[in-house]
């Protein structure tokens, strides 16, 4: 694109003071992270004696292995059973187009609409009867419910895009439909897949509400779900509890920025479409 | 294909459908009675079980005391282990009763209201062990408000709590500030409070330091409400006597007193964004005159201040007169499904009469260990702030003027409605009258409704 | 193999690609068609069946369910009685809980129309830079806030609204010291501060997803008007707008539906307060079901939070969807 030099620097200038807006959350919670972990920091300063102990100590004494585990632990039931199901369900709307496909595609999508507050109750008392309460299964079948909307018109997106000649040709030649989607159509998907394991994993890890309601031990909560854990644990000091809320975010912002190619070409792909 | 036959077809499917939910969401109703549990009672006992056993305990964040109680015991009888679960006070209040109804409750359970437990059958039954081990010698009084009637009356009938130590109420001054504002000494009555007050103002130092953003100002509104209330009055309130009422005189002109100290700025002005850390934190800096707090911070504040600080009942109106004071047990129930029964009350009682234990007691919490009153009290410094906190309950025993705290009236009231309008009533945004009111009708549809 | 059908002789349709005209079936395409599709279907539905379970074994039973208990008055471990419309009534009169729709419909000035607008303009200013290290850079860190649990980002900004936080520290900075206070304990600014924190969490996905928007607008449209001798102000409003009408649509959408289900980020801020300035229906549900346990309100509430965000929700799907073919 064509433009003159002001609006190059406006431009630039502009950015950069929306970079540093979004960053400057997180540097604070470092720069209260590293400050004496018995007083009461005031405002972003660069402390003149860092304390890197302090992530130590918040580690250990507010179980962060543990609190981990349990996380990984629900990620790991949620992520690749949603992930399969709803490639599954993509394949047939979008891919094989099933009769009445749309209407089971606006049956999906409604779902989007229903804020997580309007179940949290139904779900407390149905994960009571199924014998879930208070351990991760309580917060795992919800998710995999709750994820389906979202992932399942994501996978159906990109099936679509897919031009049919390419499955077809494989028929052709003889193969069977499962032959046809393991061999073309799975490949194919892997963008769109693993954009969407990156934000479930995300949606996932940073679970609040659910895993508050319905798992009663802190430690068996995901990461988000244990931080009023935390808040309550660390309230006397400031520095700990930012140092252990630094600790909690970071599996995820490796995560992302590892990632984050694959993740915005898959977003490039077109998910958002009518 | 006939078309046609569709549609309608299918609006007949979707009308069948919604029948049938509509005939099952009105037949079935969620929920059912209160589970008999006389049936299932076990054998009291108040022998200790030989055999290997965990105890499972739920308790709130920061207050470390059940973790030393519990280390204790686990030395004195190695085959009892202990698993502690530690929530903030929000989330415990709010999961209790559910943690309570699910098929694995704790054995024990923090539980500072007992609310609507025990009309659904979920906390045990204490009676049949008071009677066993004899604990008719404590005093009723401490008791009493562990005690809930059958219609929900707190006070009397049958006990279903105890407390891991007997807490006290009042207030700390910085006596360093004192000194240099030509302060003598602890008020003797409220209007020489509020003279200091003023002083303090004059004199650039923060009269009280309070937060409000999880409602700890109540402790100051509170304080203020009990020397204008008739003390029976208030209690038959927050025991949910039926015909009680918040909305008296003597609360009203309480939280019109807090009003004017509000509008005279002896507030922080940040009052509503300090928690309860940050105000204990701020005192303990030296940031201002006086504090309203309880026992439990005494060792805190004696180590962030050392001689700095002293600590005294809340003055009367009258010089001389009795003094009023919120206090109340440390409360912990034992859970109707508990497996181990026998062996958590033994525990419970053992907090009462160990001397290690009750040692423990007073001095992580500098709360009265309660108990039989003729047992040998625990060692405490001389002058220290926790002397004079065991001092004050005595004190208040002695004057009968405990009553308990109103935030436990019911198990909604203070997030639902004590905490948003106290932070209305401290900020002069509203008056003391549609304090007490507004918290009335409150308390009329939590209870009456 | 395939049989040959009863009915008539071979025939090929127009439209048969020949491979599949020779491919060793001369049958009707016509009934291999319905043949393939029939199955296709059958296939179909077995695959659609694993996520329907989840769908409506976790998310619309339990709907179901929620509006079963908004009928009752029940502590959720005792007897439920029958209540009929009550709590429906009781959401609507209540002014506690008005409230806190109201405070929910304003949070989407923050949620939705602060990040969507800097989003556009965040987005277009991007694009107008050469793709190279700084541009992804950006798109990477202005993500930032999506990845964080939003009970962190509650967290962080309530520390950095206190008193001495460090909101107030760069007011100062910058000469504007008279202004800062407690940001989260001021009835007016409570808030707006916790709406800020929203369009700090928002903003990035808003950027983003326009940034992959505007990538699929044709870029001959720019040279054109550009050659035309317009400046950005009619280049952006003729044709980046109209443009991004779909992506605009979604996000406007997904936020929307973020501000009137807020809970995660007031939860660990301001719990509501100072009174009730800052709550919103998500918190009142909880608070109503679990810690005051009157789950028939609750559920009732929740049922209107979920009927609330369709009527402004599907308004914009239908607006959106006119348009495209």
């Amino acid at each position: 694109m064509i433009a003159n030099r002001t609006e190059v620097i406006l431009g630039r200038t502009l950015l950069i003071l929306a970079l540093i807006l979004t960053v400057i959350p997180l540097v604070s919670m470092l720069s209260a992270a590293l400050a004496p972990a018995d007083r009461n920091p005031t405002g972003i300063e660069w402390p003149s004696d860092p304390q890197w102990v302090n992530f130590v100590t918040a580690f250990e004494t507010g179980n962060v292995l543990r609190l981990m585990g349990s996380s990984t632990l629900i990620v790991l039931g949620v992520v690749p059973i949603s992930l399969l199901i709803a490639t599954l369900a993509g394949y047939a709307l979008g891919g094989l187009r099933v009769k009445g496909g749309r209407g089971i595609l606006i049956f999906f999508v409604l779902g989007l609409t229903i804020p997580f507050e309007s179940l949290i109750i139904p779900l407390y008392y149905q994960s009571q009867a199924m014998g879930t309460l208070n351990t991760q299964w309580a917060v795992i079948f919800p998710l995999i419910g709750l994820f389906m909307p979202f992932s399942v018109f994501w996978m159906r997106a990109h099936f679509i895009n897919v031009p049919p000649e390419l499955g077809e040709a494989a028929r052709v030649d003889g193969a069977s439909t499962w032959q046809e989607f393991r061999r073309i159509q799975l490949p194919l998907a892997m963008p769109a897949l693993s954009a969407l394991a990156i934000l479930l994993f995300i949606w996932t890890w940073n679970q609040f509400i659910l895993p508050v309601v319905l798992i009663a031990d802190p430690l068996n909560r995901t990461v988000a779900g244990a931080l009023t854990f935390f808040q309550g644990q660390y309230s006397l000091s400031i520095p700990l509890l930012n140092a252990g809320a630094l600790i909690i975010i970071t599996p995820a912002i490796v995560l992302f920025l590892i990632f984050q190619r694959q993740f915005i070409k898959a977003l490039l792909q077109g998910a958002v479409k009518g | 294909m006939p078309s046609s036959r569709r549609p309608a077809g299918r609006r007949a499917i979707a009308l069948g459908a919604l029948a049938v939910v509509g005939v099952v969401l009105s037949a079935c109703a969620p929920g059912a009675a209160a589970p008999d549990t006389s049936a299932d009672a076990v054998d009291v006992s108040t022998e200790l079980t030989s055999d290997e056993v965990t105890l499972t305990i739920a308790d709130e964040t920061g207050f470390p005391v059940t973790d030393k109680l519990t280390e204790e015991f686990t030395k004195q009888h190695p085959n009892v282990t202990f698993n502690i679960t530690r929530d903030t006070f929000q989330n415990l209040t709010a999961n209790a009763p559910k943690l309570l109804a699910s098929s694995t409750p704790p054995d024990l359970i923090r539980l500072p209201t007992l609310g609507e437990t025990v009309k659904d059958g979920l906390v045990l039954d204490l009676d049949p062990y008071f009677d066993a081990y004899g604990w008719d010698a404590w005093p009723a009084s401490q008791l009493a408000p562990l005690r809930m009637s059958e219609d929900g009356v707190r006070g009397s009938g049958a006990l279903y709590q105890l407390g891991l130590g007997y807490s006290i109420t009042g207030i700390y001054m910085n006596t360093a500030l004192a000194d240099q504002l030509g302060i003598d000494g602890p008020p003797a009555t409220m209007a020489e409070l509020e003279e200091d007050l003023a002083t303090a103002k004059a004199g650039g130092v923060q009269p009280i330091m309070a937060g409000d953003k999880d409602g700890v100002v109540n402790f100051v509104t509170q304080a203020a409400m009990n020397q204008y209330a008739d003390k029976d009055e208030f209690m038959a309130w927050m025991f949910n006597e039926p015909g009680a009422t918040y909305n008296t005189e003597g609360n009203t002109e309480g939280a019109e007193l807090i009003r004017r100290w509000a509008d005279e700025g002896y507030f922080p002005s940040d009052i509503n964004a300090l928690d309860y850390f940050t105000f204990v934190s701020q005192f303990s800096d030296g940031g201002a005159l006086f504090t309203f707090n309880g026992n439990w911070e005494a060792a805190n504040y004696q180590a962030a201040l050392g001689d700095d600080v002293t600590f005294f009942l809340v003055p009367p109106i009258e010089e001389g007169g009795d003094h009023v004071a919120m206090g109340a047990a440390n409360s912990f129930s034992v859970a109707a499904k508990s497996q181990h029964k026998n062996e958590i009350v033994y525990f419970l009682n053992w907090i009462h009469t160990d001397p290690v234990a009750r040692q423990i007691i007073v001095d992580v919490t500098g709360a009265s260990p309660g108990g039989d009153p003729s047992l040998a009290l625990p060692e405490v410094e001389s002058g220290s702030l926790i002397e004079k906190a065991l001092e004050m309950s005595a004190q208040i025993g002695e004057e009968n003027g405990q009553v308990d705290f109103m935030a436990n009236t019911t198990a909604g009231i203070y997030a639902g409605s004590i905490i948003p309008e106290s932070q209305l009533l401290v900020t002069s945004q509203i008056t003391g009258a549609e304090f007490t009111e507004r918290v009335q009708k409150f308390y009329e549809s939590e209870v009456g409704g | 193999m395939t049989s040959r059908p009863a009915i008539g002789p071979d025939v090929l349709t127009p439209g048969d690609t020949p491979a599949s005209a020779v491919a060793g079936s001369r049958t009707p395409r016509r009934a291999t068609a319905i043949a393939v599709a029939r199955r296709a279907t059958l296939v179909g539905w077995a695959l659609l069946v694993p996520a329907l379970l989840a769908y409506v074994g976790f998310v619309i039973w339990p709907l179901i369910q929620g509006v079963q208990y908004s009928f009752y008055d029940w502590n959720g471990v005792g007897v439920a009685t029958w209540v009929g419309f009550d709590n429906y009534l009781r959401v609507f009169t209540d002014p506690d809980l008005l409230g806190a729709i109201r405070n929910a419909f304003l949070l989407i000035a923050f949620f939705t129309v602060i990040p969507v607008s800097v989003g556009l303009v965040l987005a277009t200013l991007i694009r107008s830079m050469k793709a190279g290290a700084f541009a992804s850079i950006s798109q990477t860190i202005l993500f930032l806030p999506q990845i964080i649990p939003l009970a962190a980002a509650g967290i962080a900004w309530s520390w950095m609204y206190a008193q001495t936080g460090a909101v107030n520290q760069i007011l100062s900075g910058v000469g504007l010291g008279w202004i800062t206070r407690s940001w989260l304990a001021d009835y007016t600014t409570a808030l707006p501060a916790v709406g800020l924190i929203g369009s700090w969490v928002l903003t990035g996905l808003c950027t983003v997803l326009l940034l992959t928007g505007i990538g699929k607008i044709d870029v001959s449209l720019y040279e054109a008007i550009r050659l035309d001798g317009a400046g950005w102000w009619r280049e952006f409003f003729t044709i980046t707008l109209p443009g991004l009408r779909q992506e605009i649509a979604v996000l406007v959408t997904l936020t929307v539906i973020a501000a009137l289900s807020s809970f995660d980020i007031i939860y660990t801020s301001t719990q509501g307060g100072p009174g009730r300035a800052t709550l919103v229906p998500g918190l009142s549900i909880f608070r109503i079901g679990f810690t005051q346990s009157d789950v028939g309100l609750a559920s009732a509430f929740g049922i209107v939070l979920m009927v609330l965000i369709l009527i402004v929700v599907l308004p914009i799907q239908r607006l959106s969807r006119t348009e495209s073919r």
